[in-house]
């Protein structure tokens, strides 16, 4: 069953038209240049440092004072940075990384439905205040504020014991769950809220449409409302995703030895082992997981779009 | 199970959320499904969780105990602390400076930048915006520990003895992420709007110059407006490229709090952290009320505060 649904889209771009090229040339300054002190303040302070580091990488420790040489230039450090001594936080991340990130996908996904949709609409200004506020509160504070509430002897603790459903102190913090529930807490926002504006782009003519023409409940949410808010779920997956897994704090917090992230490692290298050449190869081992596992998850969310193609199509036209 | 009567308003503001007041939605009806109410009882309580260690940050603040986690009793000392430790104010003031400074930097550059992308695409375009996802996307950990080395760099081997002040270090380590912030806000405000403005006073023979000052700026001013206060509030909140490249000395608020992490929690990071809440809230809710104003939809506003 092909639906092709065809509507003009109210977006912002309606009353672009394209600007009269041959006047632009006279009468502003030339613009290119406006860019120019940004340009110039990212390279020195963002391209050169990241570039350094990346020099670093292939380079080695001398000894015991010195932090970096690059008199020999090696992927010695990479090896070693893969190594079983330091592997096993890679994996760590990885896997605090995706669970965190399908977690958030898991709790978002019914709150930002319902705020879009099904909320009243005079209360959708404050529902999103209260979503912001967390949002923008110190990620360090309020990180810290998990630490207070998983405590042994915090208000967690004293619940679960209170309710009889356990006779020891609470025995979370400094492992990999507490970690997992910081991340997912940190990051929580930041799948709402463009998981909320995806559904509020879609259309409530179009979900209507689908029940006009028989679709039951399911069918609408799975087969109009879920393609078209697909966008947005996956800006979520990836604002999530990505600081998520470069995360230092919440490690740092929660985690103590037992809930070891890359960010932590890296700092270490930096801050206690003084070994900037091994910390670098991390960095950047860091950064390419990051864009690997982005490509490798757009690539799976390709393939398994293909079968369901034919079927699943949905024709949102420019211009009817 | 949505009936014509509560949908039809909804449908009809979907695609703006500034409905006028007399439109207010007719009385839902009486049977709401199940479905629709389970949904709800999830939302209250995914606000519960994320409340939940704010709550607890603030009613800490008032624990008389010797540490943050340990509950002894009601007290304000907390509170007094905060005015009588010279190091917490001296925290706060530091981090208050760097957040204006770096804010009116970051606007500076991100305006001029968001400028040049809207109104003077070119071939350099593709390339400053992959640099500005760039900065976006790189973790702040691989920032903090590349412009360690690099300040280091400039400061000491370079002689350029600027990069050893605590401040300018904390202003450059902010400016990043926050440049390319108000870039992408000031970009996105002039592409939706009619270049033929700026035509108009162009061939009405306004010099270039006042042409800027009297149309391109006034036009662009909540976009800007929005990124300063935006990049305020990130400088107050940066952590991790601080807690790197900091002298010492000129330690900041959240640094101080990161050191407190490992040498034991007080009760005063609670109380000095619940004020620093308000602040970035009063910010950020400037930053909603000037692009409201401004003629922004909720929707948009969820997308600018939320860096999308």
């Amino acid at each position: 069953m092909t639906s092709q649904i065809t509507t003009p889209r109210p977006r912002q771009d309606a009353s672009r038209t394209p600007p009269s090229r041959k006047r632009q040339g006279k009468w502003w300054l030339p613009k290119p240049l406006l860019a120019l002190p940004a340009w110039a303040w990212l390279l020195i302070f963002f391209v050169a440092p990241v570039g350094q580091v990346l020099w670093f990488s292939f380079g080695y420790k001398p000894g015991i004072f010195g932090t970096h040489a690059n008199d020999v230039l090696s992927f010695d450090r990479y090896a070693e940075a893969l190594s079983p001594t330091f592997f096993l936080t890679f994996q760590n991340t990885l896997w605090v990384g995706i669970a965190g990130t399908l977690i958030c996908l898991i709790i978002a996904f019914p709150v930002a439905y319902w705020m879009a949709l099904k909320a009243p609409l005079s209360r959708r200004g404050l529902l999103i205040a209260l979503v912001m506020v967390p949002y923008w509160a110190n990620f360090l504070v309020r990180t810290i504020g998990w630490q207070v509430i998983l405590a042994p002897e915090g208000w967690l603790s004293h619940l679960l014991q209170g309710l009889g459903l356990t006779n020891e102190p609470l025995e979370i913090l400094y492992t990999r769950t507490a970690v997992l529930i910081g991340v997912v807490y940190n990051y929580l926002p930041l799948m709402i809220l463009p998981l909320f504006v995806a559904f509020d782009r879609v259309e409530l003519p179009l979900r209507e449409a689908s029940k006009d023409l028989g679709a039951n409940r399911w069918s609408t949410l799975t087969q109009v409302t879920i393609p078209l808010a697909k966008p947005g779920i996956i800006v979520g997956c990836l604002l999530v995703f990505i600081p998520l897994m470069g995360d230092y704090i919440t490690a740092t917090v929660l985690g103590g030895a037992r809930g070891n992230m890359i960010g932590q490692l890296v700092a270490s290298q930096f801050q206690t082992a003084q070994n900037w050449a091994l910390g670098s190869a991390m960095a950047v081992l860091l950064m390419l997981i990051i864009l690997l596992t982005v490509a490798v998850a757009a690539l799976i969310v390709w393939v398994a779009s293909r079968p369901f193609a034919w079927r699943r199509r949905l024709v949102i036209g420019e211009d009817s | 199970m949505t009936s014509p009567a509560t949908t039809g308003p909804r449908g009809a503001s979907a695609s703006n959320a500034t409905a006028p007041p007399t439109r207010t939605p007719p009385r839902r009806k009486p049977r709401v499904p199940l479905s629709d109410r389970l949904l709800g009882m999830w939302g209250v309580l995914v606000f519960l969780f994320l409340f939940a260690p704010l709550l607890v940050i603030v009613v800490h603040s008032f624990n008389s105990g010797r540490l943050l986690v340990a509950w002894q009793g009601f007290g304000f000392e907390a509170w007094e602390a905060m005015f009588t430790k010279p190091a917490i104010g001296n925290a706060v003031w530091i981090t208050l400076q760097t957040g204006v400074i770096a804010a009116l930097l970051s606007t500076f550059l991100g305006t001029l930048a968001g400028l040049a992308l809207a109104r003077r695409a070119g071939k350099w375009t593709p390339w400053f915006s992959i640099l500005l996802i760039l900065v976006t996307v790189t973790p702040e950990i691989v920032d903090a520990v590349a412009l360690l080395p690099w300040l280091v760099f400039l400061g000491a081997d370079l002689g350029l003895g600027i990069f050893n002040d605590g401040i300018v270090r904390l202003v450059v380590g902010h400016s990043l992420f926050a440049t390319a912030v108000v870039s992408y806000l000031v970009r996105a405000r002039l592409v939706g709007l009619d270049e033929r403005l700026e035509e108009a006073s162009a061939d009405l023979y306004a010099p270039p110059v006042r042409t800027f000052w009297r149309i391109t700026l006034p036009l662009t001013m909540p976009a800007v407006l929005a990124g300063a206060l935006l990049s305020f509030t990130l400088s107050l909140d940066n952590t991790v490229v601080s807690a790197f490249i900091q002298v010492s000395g000129s330690t900041p608020w959240p640094v101080y709090v990161l050191s407190a992490v490992r040498s034991g929690l007080r009760p005063e990071i609670a109380s000095v952290s619940t004020v620093m809440l308000v602040l970035t809230l009063g910010a950020i809710a400037l930053v909603a009320v000037v692009l409201k104003r401004s003629g922004d939809s909720t929707t948009q506003i969820v997308r600018t505060l939320s860096g999308d």
